[in-house]
């Protein structure tokens, strides 16, 4: 009987690559057809066929690598390659959108009065909420350390304790940004101050309940006794992930709610 | 002080060169000029002085700006939707 002799993985035939680029092309084709005629269901067919890849497609890797042991070390090194590519490329992402914002704050142009924040802006001040949401997102980020330590020194308890801390703060920051979306003096429609503003931080909120939802997964898993002390490259892809919406914040934070003001 | 502002506003033939604008874009000149003149014009009748001194940016501005955003601006002014500072 034939086995493999090399360290790498090679994986069964799957139907979740499929699935996810029908899922793709029926959100992009679902969002003109919204656009144009006024109906969602396209799109959200879309949507649900995405979440049902994400769910399985995901669900698959863990029974691969946790389950099946096929997760060797150089197959982790892949992993962390891939993870650590796709943060850069959400750098390159958020990259654009701060180009943007100033591009059009460095030389405000006579229709903003020629200063920023743009003549009839109220911006918000970066010593209230702003400055809790900082300090919230930092916080986090030294509990996901903690969390990290924790699985690393076979901690269960602190592990799963300090991992909820870390989701509770995220969820508090997502609350704390819905309130000031809310009760906003400026919409996204207020000219370029209202785009640069909403689609930069907007986005980034969209990165940080991704980032929550991950973590999410990660304290199930370490409550099923998926993570080992020295094998836990979920969880560290979470934390890098955590890390990364934390500096987007950061960078957000001193560019438009600061300086920006 | 005020001879001198006449003689440069009689030999005035266009808007010379202003090295604080010195590329191909002259949006910011003319706006800057622009800003000027209603600023100056502002101050100077409240202070109920004469307002030659103005002329010069007047001058300017109607050389350097498009007249379709000079009517824009002052139509703004009318109905106070202007953005800038005056």
């Amino acid at each position: 009987m034939a086995h493999q002799a090399h360290a790498y993985h090679m994986v069964d035939p799957s139907p979740w690559p499929l699935t996810g680029a029908v899922a793709a092309l029926l959100m992009t084709s679902g969002l003109a057809i919204w656009m144009h005629f006024h109906t969602t269901t396209l799109m959200s067919l879309g949507l649900v066929l995405l979440l049902l890849t994400m769910y399985q497609w995901w669900r698959d890797i863990i029974r691969e690598g946790t389950f099946q042991g096929h997760h060797t070390p150089p197959v982790q090194k892949g992993l962390r390659y891939g993870m650590i590519l796709f943060i850069t490329s959400e750098v390159f992402f958020f990259l654009g959108f701060f180009w943007a914002f100033y591009h059009s704050s460095l030389a405000p142009t006579p229709e903003l009065g020629g200063c920023w924040p743009p003549t009839g802006i109220t911006t918000l001040n970066p010593f209230e909420v702003p400055l809790l949401n900082t300090a919230v997102l930092l916080a986090s980020g030294v509990t996901v350390t903690w969390a990290h330590h924790s699985i690393m020194e076979g901690q269960r308890k602190q592990a799963i304790q300090s991992l909820t801390l870390t989701i509770l703060l995220g969820f508090y920051f997502t609350a704390l940004q819905a309130m000031e979306y809310y009760e906003a003096p400026f919409t996204i429609a207020d000219g370029v101050y209202g785009s640069t503003f909403f689609v930069a931080t907007g986005f980034h909120g969209l990165h940080v309940i991704i980032g929550s939802t991950f973590l999410a997964i990660c304290l199930l898993r370490q409550a099923q006794y998926h993570f080992t002390s020295d094998h836990h490259f979920g969880f560290e892809a979470a934390a890098w992930y955590w890390h990364f919406v934390d500096v987007v914040w950061l960078f957000l934070y001193i560019s438009i709610y600061w300086w920006g003001s | 002080m005020a001879e001198d502002i006449k003689a440069k506003l009689d030999q005035y033939r266009t808007a010379p060169f202003d090295a604080r604008f010195p590329n191909q874009n002259q949006t910011r000149n003319c706006w800057s000029n622009y800003l000027d003149y209603h600023r100056c014009q502002k101050a100077l009748t409240a202070k109920g002085v004469d307002i030659t001194p103005c002329e010069w940016y007047r001058r300017v501005y109607k050389s350097l700006c498009p007249m379709s955003w000079v009517e824009k601006w002052d139509g703004q002014r009318d109905d106070g939707s202007f953005p800038g500072k005056i």
